[in-house]
């Protein structure tokens, strides 16, 4: 199956690449991790073969396409996809440089969760096989066997793949994934049920780890702005020191300023060394955004960005 | 050789408790690093494996406070940090982050003798502990050493089973180990059965690079932009590498003023992956991500072996482990130009 | 609890809200002295920045005026702020910010008593909550 659609793939790249169509390709290679896809850009037909598609290719790609020059073709799952409207919708880059390759997709196995799940790293991991709802780990002390909900990423579980229409290809057939709505929301539940000075607790003991290696900021695809207000100095925001105070005001800003261009694609919390659970406050700034202003990102090139456009009347209840 | 049965390391564990601060290998805060003690883990025993923060962190910390100043009427009077850093046991280090504290000695003891550093440097005994489980991507056998070296930590630990061979490597690890209930002298068959130990982590290891040729090609290679900017591409410059990386010590300082006039001055890791590293009010010698790269890998495998003769990578594979697009700077290192001609076979192939 | 004089950050835009708190003034209103103003151009020009960096150096609470909407000096400022305050306050709230501590309000220039009540609810609403602790260690 995965085979195939990589045929597929490959064979309409190489076309792309030789009716001269596009001048690069971004796509996803073998990585040098067991498992491991690792993003792969080209503009020669010898590097096609290169390109593969499987359950682990989590890398949101759009993050690479307002640094690469040309026409671009770029292979998309659902949600990249929408983050690339996200980048149109904001004026970082021309949809007609942009030939979106859509990849069916089914959900993207969570090496974390696996890991969490097995107590095993991955290189201590010899297979993972994925057929219909279940997933079978197999490693040195026997195959273990798991529902794919418990081992997709909780992007994929949030994922209502279907309404997006922007692809200008498609390979083989998009399916719906194994989307489990409640699952991924009981993160989120969880945090409302606490009281706000719990909740505040939570986050100062989550962001005291940060060591502000920024990796959250530069995987994101939509955090594009060339100076970011962490570097400012005059005046200075945050200080560089990753005291947890500053750690926390620089993300709750962070995510304040990809309200509405951010696609809880889960990157940023898949690149987190430390493990901060960003996703949990990617996944509500999509609730809030949605609920105040019934707007979702990339869904719709024309529509102007969240914070470009308003209604006369709305949120007025949160205003004296 | 002495010996250590593992369920008498808790007592040993305590013993060095009372002298010291000590950190083991921990995830208990979420995040592995190493973490002082809480009395009761020992996990750590059965399995250690390399923490994704890496020891550096003990002795070049993300916040240092430098000193402290206060304005007064005929100008500013310092008051200095705490005068010494508290004394501290590592244990189960591995012998790659052992090394790279060695590397660091060059920069921050050899080179320029750095107070804070050295203070907590000379305030700590590293207990080391031979890897019995390398990471599939590490690749220290490399570099002129290997998974279960004792060179550069004060006591060397080799799990043989039900116990620990402890080597007693310096002065100061003799003392620390002195005294102690329940270390006795290890038998012939016990230190077999550590060499053998040690062997076979040593042949676990499959990935390699090659330095002579490295250090071939290196000079030729600086001046091949299209090569490093293809290397470069899908770097997407956040701190993981350098941060994580235990030889790394780029950092950045910033004075805090309070209202008064008085304030502080402190210092943090900085990364020379990040643009504003080098940026300067007329210009940035290193804005193209391409040099940022290339700055990364030449300071380890060029600079550092010029400057004091050594590789400044230990080949513990953080760096590619946790970056967060599975960049590898030995398939880098692997596929560097040759010189004009090469270039063309280059392709680097997948693994 | 006792009761504590709250400090507050008001981030007032030029054209309407800060003449309207130079009314208050220049009329004698009473309001209470809890409030700090800081004068922004447009209540679109504050950034969720502004909030968090008055929260964590001390203030209790935070109000940002502007003019009603339709009446911005530069016609859509203020619905712009609209939409980030009202992000910013769900958002924080979700953090364990209290609702409380961020306030936003439309004042015009010829409202000084509308000014000088909304500092007066403003400050009501923050002494009944505790002095702002977050930030400290
Ligand atoms: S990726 Fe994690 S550790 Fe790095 S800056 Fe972001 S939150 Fe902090
Ligand atoms: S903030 Fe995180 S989840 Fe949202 S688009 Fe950026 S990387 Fe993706
Ligand atoms: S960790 Fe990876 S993406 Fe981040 S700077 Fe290093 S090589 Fe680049
Ligand atoms: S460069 Fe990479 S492999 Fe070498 S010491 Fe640093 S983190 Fe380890
Ligand atoms: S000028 Fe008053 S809100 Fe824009």
């Amino acid at each position: 199956m995965t085979k195939e659609l990589e045929n597929k793939l490959r064979e309409e790249v190489r076309n792309l690449l030789e009716k001269g169509k596009v001048d690069r390709v971004i796509g996803y290679g073998a990585g040098s991790l067991r498992f491991a896809a690792t993003p792969l850009i080209i503009s020669d037909k010898a590097d096609v073969d290169r390109l593969i598609i499987n359950p682990f290719i989590h890398n949101n790609l759009s993050v690479f396409l307002p640094d690469v020059s040309g026409k671009v073709a770029i292979v998309a799952k659902e949600c990249d996809a929408r983050s690339i409207i996200s980048l149109v919708q904001n004026k970082q880059i021309p949809r007609e440089n942009v030939y979106i390759i859509g990849v069916p997709c089914s959900g993207i196995i969570d090496l974390g969760k696996v890991e969490k799940l097995t107590g095993l790293d991955r290189d201590e991991i010899d297979d993972i096989s994925w057929q219909g709802d279940k997933v079978t780990i197999a490693s040195a002390g026997g195959a273990k066997e798991f529902t794919a909900q418990e081992v997709l990423a909780d992007s994929c579980l949030g994922c209502d793949a279907g309404g997006f229409r922007e692809f200008d290809l498609v390979i083989g057939e998009m399916k719906p994934v194994a989307a489990d709505k409640e699952l991924i929301r009981k993160r989120i539940k969880d945090m409302e049920a606490m009281s706000p000075a719990e909740r505040w607790e939570f986050w100062k003991n989550e962001f005291s780890r940060c060591i502000r290696c920024y990796a959250c900021r530069q995987i994101c695809p939509v955090c594009f702005c060339d100076r970011c207000f962490v570097e400012e100095t005059e005046p200075q925001w945050i200080s560089p020191l990753p005291r947890w105070q500053d750690n926390l005001i620089f993300q709750a800003v962070r995510m304040m300023h990809v309200a509405g261009r951010c696609t809880d694609c889960g990157e940023c919390e898949r690149a987190c060394p430390v493990n901060i659970p960003l996703g949990i406050l990617t996944g509500k700034m999509e609730d809030i955004v949605e609920e105040l202003f019934e707007y979702r990102a990339g869904m719709d090139k024309d529509a102007p960005p969240l914070m470009a456009a308003y209604q006369p009347e709305e949120a007025e209840d949160l205003i004296r | 050789m002495k010996k250590i049965k593992k369920q008498s390391v808790r007592g040993l564990l305590e013993k060095w408790q009372k002298d010291f601060s000590v950190f083991v290998p921990s995830k208990a805060s979420g995040s592995s690093q190493m973490a002082v003690w809480d009395g009761q883990d020992l996990a750590f025993l059965d399995r250690n494996r390399n923490t994704v923060v890496p020891p550096k962190a003990n002795f070049l910390p993300n916040i240092e406070k430098m000193f402290g100043f206060r304005k007064e009427e005929d100008g500013y009077v310092l008051e200095p940090a705490d005068e010494d850093a508290p004394r501290q046991l590592i244990f189960g280090i591995h012998p790659c982050d052992a090394r790279a504290i060695a590397i660091i000695d060059m920069v921050f003891r050899d080179a320029y003798e750095d107070k804070y550093y050295l203070s907590r440097r000379q305030n700590t005994v590293l207990v080391g502990m031979a890897c019995a489980a390398p990471y599939d991507n590490c690749f220290c056998t490399s570099l002129g050493f290997g998974p279960a070296d004792a060179t550069d930590v004060d006591i060397m630990l080799t799990d043989i089973g039900d116990s620990f061979v402890i080597e007693e490597i310096t002065d100061r690890g003799k003392e620390a180990v002195a005294g102690a209930k329940d270390v006795v002298e290890a038998t012939p068959a016990d230190e077999k059965k550590a060499g053998e130990v040690k062997a076979s982590a040593r042949a676990m290891l499959s990935k390699e690079i090659d330095t002579d040729e490295i250090a071939k090609r290196l000079p030729a290679a600086f001046d091949d932009k299209s090569f490093w900017e293809e290397i470069a591409a899908k770097c997407v410059s956040c701190g993981i590498c350098t941060f994580l990386c235990p030889t790394c010590y780029c950092f950045d300082i910033n004075d805090e003023m309070l209202k008064d006039g008085s304030g502080a001055r402190y210092r943090n890791w900085d990364c020379c992956s990040f643009a504003v590293y080098t940026r300067m009010p007329a210009e940035n010698p290193r804005e193209e991500k391409w040099r940022r790269v290339r700055q990364k890998v030449y300071h380890k495998y060029s600079f550092y072996p010029e400057l004091f003769g050594i590789i400044g990578c230990t080949g513990c594979g953080r760096c590619i482990r946790q970056c967060p697009v599975n960049w590898d700077i030995t398939e880098t290192l692997n596929n560097l130009p040759a010189g004009s001609a090469a270039r063309t076979e280059e392709k680097q192939k997948p693994s | 609890m006792d009761s504590f004089e709250p400090k507050i950050v008001a981030f007032c835009c030029n054209w309407c809200s800060y003449a309207g708190a130079d009314l208050a003034g220049t009329s004698r209103m009473q309001y209470p002295p809890n409030i700090r103003i800081i004068r922004v151009m447009c209540s679109g020009r504050v950034n969720p920045s502004f909030v968090l960096k008055a929260l964590s150096v001390g203030a209790d609470g935070v109000l940002v005026l502007g003019c009603h909407p339709g009446d911005c000096h530069y016609l859509t400022g203020n619905y712009r702020a609209r939409r980030r305050m009202a992000i910013a306050k769900k958002f924080l709230e979700y953090m364990g910010v209290e609702p409380e501590r961020i306030q936003v309000g439309w004042c015009s220039a010829s409202e000084g008593s509308r000014f000088a009540e909304l500092v007066g609810e403003v400050t009501d609403n923050l002494r009944q909550l505790s002095p702002n602790r977050m930030f400290n260690d």
